[in-house]
């Protein structure tokens, strides 16, 4: 999921199937995997024949795991279900999270890109929230080989670069613009984003 | 040409308010995903709600996010959509917009970006009709660059003359001069005006017509040559060259005049090469000659009255039009049925029209045979300050005039919108007024009017209590 390029494919094809991957399962079981290999990443290649398959067999629903990877379809999903779960990757967000995991989830009918994120960060009033300045799609370090700019735990000062957010093939640098550690992160590498959607939480 | 049809799987649209709600829903009708962008105060917008998917893409000024060109196209990447609707206002005739939509392989649903530029500048947009063969009132060919100029074209064309902006639209830069020694000014504060407004501070004069009315003829054409309009719209209603309100069809155009003023916009467009909706707007005279004045490159408003007494869906063939399939349909095939009002609710005092925001207590939308409305509130929403105050329209459709005042008038009865000040009472008051009822009227209707009612208007309705309670 490092790859800028495959965020692309995997927009492509959502709409045409109707098929959720559905984030809410994988939350569950976080804590039960310990931490993340970093090796292992999806071919969207794979996942795309997958989802033809499943939509020639008219399956409503499927579940496939590997290691350090999960993924679910799931067909027919009321709105107000999916809306919570937001456009997101979900992905543990713990020290142990490297760019390049590759369990990842992906909601086809969401409202908002950001719901998800808003929810989490509205819950943690004692930090202070990074929002996102711009529309566009969040990448945590320079390039796909590169270290993450800032990991959960980093010094961060008001120059900090902490992400990169992609709008129109433009790499837009974001700085902390605060003084404090990194505590969340609130968005998956790769991750469309909006407006004001909260990126990283500082606790001051 | 054989048509190359690439049909649309998703649809961002690049608009907020009732528009965005109407495109959303011919979009549904049609099996097309949306995607709605909005600004951080757009939140509980009804767009927002119904489209399939969202995102928020900046802040309440509209130029950091319904005018942010790297914002929308950012969003329609990343969603990956076949095209762009830009609704009206907004980016709707920005040349700029169309031609990066093309360069990013998304369709702008509109007409060719060249198009949308020419008929941006006035000056080029006269001279271009002109030569596809549209009548346009004698005046300056070129901007007018000094007083001296302007004095020496005055006096060919004779006066009364309009001083108007090059770049213009929305009556800003616009000035009537009824002799000589008044032209000097009017060219400095409408070229201020337009510089403010516009970026642009030229200007150009024309004659002046007296008491005109306001006639539109509405096309289609499709990207391989083919044009036909659907008949006109009245839209001679309005306050400060703002319109109140249209109808469909004007009671003063006989089948001959219509034939008249529809294949002369028809023969302009295949001329010009337009492709997609658009609109030809005529000045009539009292002799019922018509002139040229602009060209509207996208939707409009008022489009829901043709929709209503032609049953053409106009958002649905521009969307038709932009997967590249052909019109269809020929002029033999327009029919127009009945007769169509709409009235403009505007979040404003009905008396000084000073802006109205804020939050809608409680809401009744009138329904019934015959009426439409198109609207993006509801029961406790907040109107924002920050963008036009239209909130809703109101249409009704009857078999004849006189039948659909009186469905407009129990519609506007039965609208309840409390919390905020409504251009209601103000609508009832002109389906009474007995000029408007004879249908004899023209753009200085509503100076009268407002001269004659200004403070007669109720400034809350009557018996709205009854949601409250």
């Amino acid at each position: 999921m490092s790859d800028p390029g495959s965020q692309k494919a995997e927009a492509e094809l959502l709409p045409e199937t109707d098929i959720e991957i559905s984030s809410e399962p994988v939350r569950a079981r976080r804590r039960r995997r310990g931490s993340i290999a970093a090796e292992s990443s999806v071919n969207m290649d794979e996942l795309r024949e997958l989802i033809q398959l499943i939509n020639e067999n008219d399956f409503s629903e499927f579940e496939m795991e590997r290691e350090g990877f999960r993924v679910r379809f799931r067909r027919g999903v009321e709105i107000g279900e999916t809306s919570s779960a937001g456009f997101s990757q979900s992905r543990e967000l713990t020290a142990s999270s490297v760019p390049a995991t590759g369990e990842q989830a992906v909601s086809v009918l969401p409202s908002h890109p950001g719901a998800k994120a808003q929810t989490e960060a509205s819950e943690d009033q004692d930090l202070y929230i990074i929002p996102s300045p711009i529309v566009g799609t969040f990448y945590r370090a320079a390039s796909p080989n590169a270290d993450a700019f800032v990991k959960i735990g980093s010094r961060v000062e008001p120059e900090t670069v902490v992400c990169i957010i992609e709008a129109m093939k433009l790499m837009n640098e974001i700085q902390a613009e605060t003084t404090g550690e990194v505590a969340k992160i609130y968005v998956e590498n790769g991750q469309p984003v909006e407006y004001g959607q909260p990126l990283y939480g500082i606790k001051k | 040409m054989t048509p190359e049809i690439r049909k649309f799987k998703k649809i961002l649209i690049a608009n907020r308010g009732e528009i965005a709600c109407r495109i959303i829903w011919t979009c549904k009708e049609m099996g097309i995903r949306t995607v709605a962008v909005h600004s951080d105060v757009d939140r509980d917008s009804l767009h927002v709600r119904f489209a399939d998917e969202a995102a928020c893409i900046g802040p309440a000024p509209s130029a950091q996010s319904y005018l942010n060109i790297p914002a929308i196209i950012s969003t329609a990447e990343i969603f990956n959509v076949d095209a762009i609707h830009p609704g009206y206002g907004f980016l709707a005739e920005s040349s700029t917009f169309a031609e990066i939509c093309a360069a990013c392989n998304i369709k702008f649903i509109g007409p060719p970006a060249n198009i949308i530029r020419l008929m941006g500048d006035k000056v080029e947009a006269r001279r271009a009709m002109a030569e596809a063969g549209l009548p346009v009132l004698p005046g300056s060919p070129e901007p007018v660059t000094s007083e001296a100029e302007g004095l020496q074209l005055a006096r060919e064309i004779g006066y009364p003359v309009i001083v108007k902006a090059s770049a213009g639209g929305g009556g800003r830069g616009m000035r009537i001069v009824h002799s000589e020694n008044e032209l000097g000014k009017a060219l400095e504060t409408a070229s201020t005006e337009a510089a403010a407004a516009f970026k642009d501070g030229s200007v150009y004069i024309e004659r002046y017509v007296q008491d005109p009315r306001h006639i539109e003829i509405q096309v289609l054409a499709d990207e391989y040559g083919d044009c036909i309009h659907l008949g006109e719209r009245e839209c001679s209603i309005q306050r400060r060259h703002q319109k109140l309100l249209e109808e469909a069809p004007s009671p003063v155009l006989s089948p001959e005049l219509r034939n008249q003023m529809g294949d002369a916009a028809v023969a302009a467009c295949k001329q010009l090469g337009y492709a997609s909706a658009g609109t030809v707007e005529f000045l009539l005279d009292q002799d019922n000659k018509f002139y040229f004045m602009e060209m509207n490159t996208r939707i409009q408003v008022e489009h829901a009255v043709t929709e209503m007494v032609t049953l053409a869906d106009i958002v649905r063939n521009q969307i038709r039009i932009a997967e590249g399939e052909r019109l269809g349909y020929t002029q033999a095939d327009l029919m127009i049925v009945g007769h169509a009002i709409e009235c403009r609710i505007n979040a404003e005092n009905p008396e000084t029209f000073a802006p109205s925001p804020g939050l809608i207590t409680a809401f009744n939308l009138p329904g019934g045979p015959g009426v439409r409305v198109d609207t993006y509130v509801y029961a406790g929403y907040r109107v924002p300050p920050f963008y036009d105050s239209m909130i809703a329209k109101v249409i009704t459709h009857a078999r004849t005039r006189d039948l659909a005042i009186a469905r407009m008038k129990r519609a506007l009865e039965a609208m309840v919108i409390e919390g905020i000040k409504t251009t209601i009472p103000l609508h009832l008051k002109i389906m009474d007024d007995p000029q408007f009822k004879t249908g004899n009227i023209s753009t200085s209707f509503m100076e009268h009017f407002l001269a004659q009612n200004g403070t007669k208007i109720p400034k809350t309705q009557s018996g709205a209590g009854a949601l409250a309670g």
